[in-house]
């Protein structure tokens, strides 16, 4: 219970109201296309997919926030939300420019750009951590690293809950940054399909369709990421230290959720340009 | 043969673009103070610590500098069509795009210090003055060198994103480097530069932040002159790194397997940088040492 009187926030629960809503929603929107213009299902679909894979993701990437700025807990010190998009987004570039080989080559190019940018991030705060500010990492959540075995308790400076980026962390950024950019670029992917067919019948000429088709699909794919990445981050409230951290189990919660928000965003974007 | 050697060449001018981008971003974010750490800023004054630095955080630094990369992308763009030179139209994008972070600098930090008025907390006209126009020189080096190499992966490089959209990736891509690399530096190492080296700032000292300089009251330039030493070349190598790596590998190794060369190589150079990083991290652990005994932490915690 709060302060105020009301619910204790967060948790790990499930509401059955909300995820039938949701999915009558996912549904809703499906169905929608389905009689509106039924090529687009498949990519509605994917879309929806999309959205789903960047919500998981975001959940890996350790997120420290402010507290992180001074050593005071582990993670990178930024946003959640911002960090995750930094990340994916780079994966967009790179799938977006692999598209030409097609699904399965456009979507590992993505999902290693988004892997790649994580990588050399946790590794630079690392190494600002160690050299420049002389703190070894240290987790808050665990006492010991799942992966590595390394102890954490004595290595956590007085009055702070931890700091940097244990190995863990590190792996889980990186893992946050693949779905991520997965997620993004398949997004990107499935609007250019839509949009490659549908706007030389909608606008009546085929000059600058590519650039056009190409420019919706990136702004719409930026934008869903962004959706995406900011419900997430409401579901994690604050910070997060990866897939060892407790609140790691929520991620059900959010994917519900992301469902239906890129559900109804990839409706908008499919409907522009068939109505 | 030819082709992939221009290719290289570019990903080197770009990777060397972002590098300068990456740095001139994170020293523009700790002269405004618009990172994470300036919670610190915002909350001294609500702990009777009234001082002279820059508070310009109303947004991150990642949608900031998507904004910012990408009106300068956009006006570019739009130059470009209306056949300016691809140069000229460049420093004319980015200086709109700096004009405009000028009037966001000026406004955010007008609101935000006059929003601590019942702490007692003055807005000073002649930091307003002084470091503003600082915020925005860093700003304009930090969205010229971007937007330089966003024109040059599209023209050179043939990337299939138009500039504006370009400009919007790689902006908030920028601004998720430079933060997450350079502000435990800026937060930890500057603001609170009184406390013991080495260690984390214990949660109770939160608002206590360093004011005084040498002579009389710290200005935020200072601020950008100590992290430039550290925080600045760290983010710019941060980001660097991304944008070169990136590019490297996509142009050298994509036509090997029908593509799959270049993820190969991705999946490569990302456990490189994972050896590195356990590298790192067992050398802090096994040179710095524990803070106590295994044994007497649980004890201290469970005391505590």
């Amino acid at each position: 219970m709060s302060a105020l009187g009301g619910g204790a926030a967060g948790g790990e629960g499930i509401n059955p109201t909300a995820s039938l809503i949701a999915l009558v929603i996912v549904l809703v929107a499906v169905a929608v296309v389905f009689v509106v213009y039924p090529a687009a299902l498949v990519p509605l679909i994917g879309v929806i997919i999309g959205g789903v894979l960047i919500s998981f993701g975001v959940h890996f990437v350790p997120v420290g926030g402010a507290p992180a700025a001074m050593g005071q807990a582990p993670g990178i010190a930024t946003g959640v939300a911002m960090l995750a998009a930094g990340g994916g987004l780079a994966g967009l570039f790179g799938g977006a420019w692999a598209a030409e080989f097609g699904i399965a080559i456009s979507l590992a190019a993505g999902a290693i750009g988004g892997g790649l940018l994580m990588a050399i991030t946790c590794l630079m705060v690392n190494v600002v951590y160690v050299y420049a500010m002389g703190i070894p990492a240290a987790s808050g959540k665990v006492d010991k690293d799942p992966i590595t075995g390394d102890t954490f308790p004595a290595y956590k400076s007085q009055g702070t809950e931890g700091h940097g980026l244990p190995f863990i962390s590190y792996v889980g950024g990186v893992l946050g940054g693949l779905f991520g950019g997965m997620g993004g670029t398949l997004i990107y992917y499935e609007l250019l399909q839509v949009y490659e067919e549908a706007l030389p019948s909608f606008l009546g000429t085929t000059e600058g369709m590519t650039t056009l088709a190409v420019s919706l699909a990136g702004i719409f794919a930026v934008g869903m990421f962004l959706v995406a990445a900011v419900l997430t981050a409401y579901n994690i409230t604050g910070t997060i230290e990866g897939p060892h951290d407790p609140k790691f189990k929520r991620w059900p919660r959010a994917v519900i959720g992301s469902s239906a928000a890129s559900a109804v965003c990839g409706l908008f974007a499919i409907l522009l340009v068939v109505i | 043969m030819e082709e992939i050697l221009f290719g290289i060449g570019i990903s080197a001018l770009a990777g060397a673009l972002a590098t300068v981008a990456g740095a001139a971003e994170d020293t523009e974010s700790d002269i405004g103070s618009q990172g994470d750490p300036n919670s610190q800023v915002q909350l001294a004054p609500q702990m009777g610590y009234v001082h002279r630095i820059y508070n310009k955080a109303v947004s991150g630094e990642p949608p900031a500098y998507g904004l910012w990369v990408a009106l300068a992308a956009g006006v570019a763009w739009a130059l470009m069509a209306i056949q300016f030179n691809a140069i000229l139209a460049l420093v004319i994008g980015s200086a709109v795009a700096v004009f405009v972070q000028g009037v966001y600098a000026t406004t955010a930090y007008l609101g935000r210090t006059a929003s601590l008025a019942k702490f007692e907390q003055p807005v000073y006209i002649d930091i307003l003055k002084s470091v503003t126009s600082v915020t925005m020189a860093h700003a304009f080096v930090a969205i010229f060198a971007t937007v330089t190499m966003c024109f040059l992966m599209i023209e050179a490089l043939g990337h299939p994103f138009p500039l504006p959209l370009m400009g919007i990736v790689w902006g908030i891509a920028l601004g998720a480097a430079g933060s997450a690399t350079g502000n435990p530096f800026y937060g930890k190492e500057r603001q609170y530069q009184n406390y013991p080296f080495g260690a984390g700032l214990p949660i109770s000292a939160s608002g206590d932040i360093v004011r005084y300089a040498e002579a009389g009251e710290r200005s935020s330039i200072d601020n950008g002159w100590f992290t430039s030493k550290g925080a600045g070349p760290a983010s710019g190598i941060c980001f660097g790194l991304i944008v070169f790596f990136e590019l490297w590998r996509t142009i050298l190794f994509e036509p090997f397997a029908a593509g799959w060369g270049a993820v190969i190589a991705g999946v490569v150079i990302i456990i490189v940088f994972m050896v590195i990083d356990r590298y790192v991290e067992t050398w802090a652990r096994n040179t710095y040492g524990p803070y106590n005994t295994e044994e007497a932490a649980p004890e201290e915690e469970a005391a505590a």
